[in-house]
């Protein structure tokens, strides 16, 4: 693991995003959700998107996913466009977890596999591994309305996970949490990230959780949504909770505040 | 719940006894004439014709043509009533076209509608069957559409997102999130159609138990009337309470997801 953040830089792109801008058309009047958004994550980088809420930021992990097109602009994976769902190269995670009530654990995390075709034999190691992973293993049998929401949203992860894609999507994933489930979960998720060196790219509107978790900010303004700044954060890994304390970390708040305030 | 489990057998308890109270009531109402036995026989008397009537070919035979006119309506009622209202209720603008329609016609006596039945289809089995379709269908149609409305729209965003095609959707996300108020719209639909053919058979009939509940009330034959009704009774609880354990199981683990 590099000590700076920045030296991910050098590795290539996973995505990039080329002049994307996404119009929604509803009768008479059109909003314009997205304009020339232009960024590129390197691969293994994590990269948090901040902004206000109605910055078009959960639009704009809309078109990474391929769940929506963009109305204008590309967006490559691995040097491939994305114009559709893909579930081999991408897992998302949304902000409720949307787990099937109907299922356990672990056959919630086997979801995608099944859905795939992968057989029965297969799935289940590979879903239990993945429980395994985000701390889970003793609750592979129990139900949803079993789980608490820090659980449930542990499990959805680990369902974002199981095809072992390149690029983990997470939409405000820990909005609904307390606040010490989701300082807990914010550092959880660097372990997990650590161990599986996945791409990831996380939507948030919580600063400190924004520069807590990232190698570079993308910072996010409304009317029109568009990307303001990109910003390196100088913390270095493995991240920790004294570090929200420092004057480093107090500067760089201070600063994407006023980005988005202004 | 759980909760209150060293008390959980207060309610079944409670209800039997209520059951066994009002089963001594009757009885010793009549046995002692507080109540007129001409007009209310002693529920002993009453479960002995009941008895009887069960061995009786020519109530068998009716019970016989009630039952068939049940199932065939019911067969009608249950998967017409629900694909209609799945497709109802997928479309938003055929939903706010057809709803207050609905609504209408859900709140409409479906009673009024038997002269019109009986013109059109004789008094026969046939007529019997489209008036029972007639009463059931409008609540497996709102089932129908209940159930497909009350899928999350996260669940499929959720599949969808992991590359689900529109028939796993359907398979792996919209049934098994459906059942519960499949089962309980069936069950609604089951209790209406039998009310329907009991209905139509007291208004103008040849056969039937609902025609010879009826005839035995004009007679004042109370005993037989009222161990036609207890077996009556006794059956639609029977089916509804089967219907609600299956609804109740399928509920249980969707209490939120």
């Amino acid at each position: 693991m590099p000590a700076l953040a920045s030296s991910r830089d050098a590795t290539p792109a996973a995505i990039s995003v080329n002049g994307v801008h996404k119009k929604f058309d509803s009768g008479a009047t059109s909003v314009q959700a997205l304009t020339d958004v232009s960024f590129t994550v390197a691969t293994g980088q994590f990269v948090t998107v901040v902004g206000p809420s109605d910055c078009g930021k959960s639009t704009l992990l809309q078109v990474l996913a391929g769940l929506t097109p963009a109305s204008a602009g590309t967006v490559l994976l691995d040097g491939e466009p994305v114009t559709a769902p893909r579930p081999d190269k991408i897992g998302i995670v949304f902000q409720e977890a949307w787990l099937l009530p109907w299922k356990t654990a672990l056959e919630n995390v086997e979801f995608p596999l099944s859905l795939r075709g992968v057989r029965k034999a297969e799935q289940r190691p590979r879903a239990e591994a993945q429980l395994a992973l985000v701390g889970l293993a003793d609750a592979a049998g129990r139900y949803p309305h079993e789980l608490s929401g820090g659980m449930k949203q542990r499990v959805a992860i680990a369902r974002g996970l199981v095809q072992q894609p390149s690029v983990l999507l997470m939409d405000e994933p820990f909005a609904s949490l307390d606040e010490q489930s989701r300082t807990r979960m914010g550092a959880d998720l660097l372990g997990i990230w650590e161990r599986t060196g996945r791409t990831i790219v996380f939507i948030t509107h919580g600063l400190t959780e924004a520069i807590y978790l990232a190698d570079v900010i993308l910072v996010m303004a409304s009317k029109p949504g568009r990307i303001v700044d990109r910003i390196p954060v100088p913390l270095a890994r493995p991240r920790t909770v004294d570090m929200i304390g420092s004057e480093v970390f107090g500067k760089l708040r201070n600063r994407i505040w006023h980005l988005i305030a202004d | 719940m759980s909760s209150n489990r060293p008390t959980a057998w207060l309610v079944p308890a409670c209800q039997l006894g209520v059951l066994a109270l009002f089963a001594g009531l009757w009885e010793v109402s009549s046995r002692s004439g507080w109540v007129n036995p001409e007009l209310l026989p002693p529920l002993s008397v009453v479960l002995l014709i009941l008895w009887k009537l069960l061995r009786d070919p020519a109530f068998l035979g009716d019970l016989r043509v009630t039952t068939a006119e049940t199932i065939v309506a019911y067969l009608i009622v249950a998967p017409t009533g629900l694909l209609l209202g799945f497709f109802i209720g997928e479309r938003r603008w055929l939903y706010r076209a057809t709803n207050p329609i609905l609504q209408l016609l859900m709140a409409t006596p479906k009673m009024i509608f038997l002269p019109i039945f009986i013109l059109a289809f004789g008094i026969g089995f046939l007529e019997k069957v489209m008036f029972a379709s007639m009463v059931g269908i409008f609540a497996t149609v709102i089932a129908g559409i209940a159930a497909v409305q009350s899928v999350p729209q996260g669940l499929m965003r959720v599949a969808t997102a992991f590359g689900a095609t529109r028939l796993q959707i359907y398979t792996r996300i919209y049934f098994p999130a459906m059942i519960p108020i499949i089962i309980g719209g069936m069950r609604l639909g089951l209790i209406f159609t039998i009310f329907g053919v009991l209905l139509s058979e007291m208004y103008a009939a040849s056969r039937g138990v609902g025609q010879t509940l009826f005839s035995w009330g004009e007679q004042t034959r109370l005993a037989e009337l009222l161990a036609g009704v207890l077996l009556v009774v006794a059956i639609t609880v029977t089916l509804d309470e089967l219907m609600r354990f299956g609804e109740r199981r399928s509920r249980r683990r969707r209490v939120e997801a």
